[in-house]
């Protein structure tokens, strides 16, 4: 593997609950490349949205480190998680999470208003980021006049905007029916495959899985496997 | 897109909700304006008072209590003493009219030598210093009721056993609006006498205002006219017209500190519906806010963006309490004169700054309590309902 800009070491989490301890990641070493596309799968309650959390600095291991691109999650503050999420990630969430309350440009807009940007730059971004999804034309519509699979777009469009390293995707698809899906999955592997973009998805639908480079299981806490998909192979292939 | 806009989107959100708050913000600041108001309008009242140098003797026993003519005589003769006046309150009813203006009996021809600052024409206040049945009122009064020189005044008596049967002669004009009628102490003795000779008003004046040649003298002339009468059937209560004033407040026993009180508890009560809106509203927004957090907005941010949220609320309920406070106050100087003296561009002052200190507290008591939670929730915690 390429310098790989993920780097799970030996990572251990718990959480505490009325005085009990209940382990949920148990020693989990993982490596992501620049450009991989990676897929968490596994039973509920096996810790992927935990491993995902941790990749993305919203939470921090018991023991352990998480390095991604080449900053130590465990070792910075809470405000300089926020200013290094505002950078390197970009979220995808299973219920999109729009505001309501603003428009899809303004959503897309959002994350860009914490970056050092004029009004026209932003305006650039938050355009080229709708295009990209495919709502150029929905830029003044609210989240309550879109489909769920429209606002699921939206919602890549704000992860995109700020030009993140780091995708990571919460069952992107999980709340979208098969149509739908099938557009937010072809869209993520696109910025995958085209934008050359680094994604981790938490999935339990095996053929969204499938759509990744790799596929990783959890069971109870610990990596119980790691394959490489088809789609690998394909664009390998295609590479070549 | 701006912060204030992200704000704003979010006060118009639930309409309804923020309607209601504002309103509930607003009735109890407009309460608590006319509250103030009219604790500002008494000090303007005092203030007023203690530009003019003039002093108020009355029996010692208060309102109550009646004084002999004679004492005015006397007054006069004392050292200091620039001009002194009988004057009584008639309190009697014009027409049907239960409330209405204020009557008073006094001397035409020293009357306004005791209240200088006033403005009369000579003539008219000559033909009235003729006319034992005239009459002068405050010019603003006669305009309030489109009365002419002339006009017959017709004053049933309530609490002296007379009926007054006035012309009207001429207008004066004072600084302040006064709701006022002044007419002749002899008119109403002579009225009083032809009743019952022996009655209890008769020959005597509820107070005596003096005008005192210079403020320095105020003190030693209070204690003279004291000390004078002290051994007298009739003995005094002097105290300059601030006092006089002040003494109408403290009558009402303590109404300043009841005033602050029920101030405190308006303030607090709109606190709590406030501060429960918003913790509404925020608790509904739970994983909005974890959102933005995840996306890199910082715990600052966060947390000045509920505040702002609070204070705009409070900001529109301070502005809509305060004009129809405001609104209130003009009001009742233009249905009541007597007890709202002034309008409000005469004592309007610091107290509305209070107002607007108040409306921030509002806002702010009541955003930062959810400000705070929301800004420090964890983000995990908060998108659990979703991741």
């Amino acid at each position: 593997m390429a310098d790989p800009i993920v780097v799970v070491r030996d990572v251990y989490k718990e959480f505490y609950r009325e005085k009990i301890t209940i382990p949920v990641l148990m020693g989990i070493n993982l490596e992501m490349a620049a450009g991989d596309f990676l897929s968490l799968m596994g039973p509920s309650g096996s810790g992927k949205s935990t491993l995902l959390n941790l990749v993305a600095g919203l939470d921090q291991p018991t023991s352990g480190n998480v390095t991604v691109v080449g900053s130590h999650l465990g070792e910075m503050s809470e405000g300089e998680l926020a200013q290094w999420r505002s950078q390197h990630v970009g979220f995808v969430f299973q219920l999109y999470n729009l505001i309501p309350v603003l428009t899809a440009y303004e959503n897309v807009e959002l994350p860009l208003t914490l970056a050092p940007l004029t009004r026209r730059e932003r305006d650039e971004h938050v355009r080229a980021a709708l295009e990209v999804v495919g709502l150029g034309d929905r830029m003044d519509h609210y989240p309550r006049q879109l489909s769920g699979g429209q606002e699921q777009r939206v919602s890549i469009a704000r992860a995109i905007a700020t030009d993140p390293t780091l995708f990571v995707a919460d069952e992107p698809t999980g709340d979208l029916d098969a149509k739908s899906a099938g557009e937010i999955l072809d869209l993520l592997e696109r910025l995958n495959r085209d934008f050359g973009k680094t994604i981790i998805m938490v999935t339990h639908d095996p053929n969204a899985a499938a759509r990744a480079k790799r596929l990783v299981h959890l069971d109870k806490g610990v990596l119980a496997g790691t394959v490489e998909t088809p789609q690998a192979s394909s664009q390998a292939g295609g590479r070549r | 897109m701006t912060s204030l806009k992200y704000i704003w989107r979010n006060v118009i959100r639930h309409k309804l909700r923020s309607s209601l708050t504002v309103l509930s913000i607003g009735f109890s600041l407009a309460l608590l304006t006319v509250l103030l108001g009219y604790m500002a309008m008494q000090d303007v009242w005092g203030e007023e008072a203690q530009k003019h140098n003039r002093i108020v003797v009355m029996s010692k026993e208060g309102f109550a209590g009646l004084l002999p003519i004679t004492v005015v005589d006397k007054v006069r003769e004392m050292p200091a003493v620039k001009a002194a006046v009988p004057y009584s309150w008639f309190g009697g009813e014009y027409k049907e009219e239960k409330m209405s203006f204020a009557q008073f009996s006094t001397d035409a021809k020293h009357v306004m030598n005791v209240w200088d600052e006033y403005k009369m024409d000579p003539a008219q206040l000559s033909e009235w210093q003729k006319d034992r049945q005239g009459c002068v009122v405050d010019r603003r009064l006669a305009e309030k009721r489109g009365w002419q020189i002339g006009e017959k005044i017709p004053i049933k008596g309530t609490y002296f056993p007379f009926d007054l049967d006035l012309r009207l002669c001429g207008f004066f004009e004072a600084p302040q609006y006064t709701d006022s009628l002044w007419f002749h102490r002899e008119y109403l003795d002579e009225g009083l006498k032809a009743g019952n000779p022996k009655g209890r008003a008769v020959g005597k004046t509820g107070m005596v205002f003096v005008k005192v040649t210079n403020d320095a003298a105020i003190p030693g002339l209070i204690d003279a006219i004291d000390d004078s009468f002290e051994s007298s059937d009739n003995p005094t209560r002097t105290q300059t017209e601030a006092a006089f004033a002040q003494m109408f407040v403290d009558m009402l026993g303590g109404m300043r500190l009841f005033i602050i009180m029920i101030g405190a508890v308006v303030v607090f009560a709109l606190t709590l519906v406030a501060a429960n809106a918003m913790a509404m509203s925020t608790r509904e927004r739970t994983t909005e806010v974890a959102v933005l957090k995840a996306i890199g907005f910082p715990r600052g941010r966060v947390l000045r963006m509920i505040l702002g949220e609070a204070c705009l609320i409070a900001l529109f309920g301070g502005l809509l309490g305060v004009t129809m406070g405001c609104g209130l106050l003009e009001g009742l100087h233009a249905l009541n004169s007597q007890y709202f003296p002034f309008r409000l561009s005469e004592f309007a002052g610091l107290w509305l700054g209070w107002l607007a200190v108040i409306s921030a507290f509002v806002g702010l008591a009541s955003g930062i309590v959810p400000a705070v939670l929301a800004a420090r929730r964890s983000v995990i915690d908060g998108l659990r309902r979703v991741i």
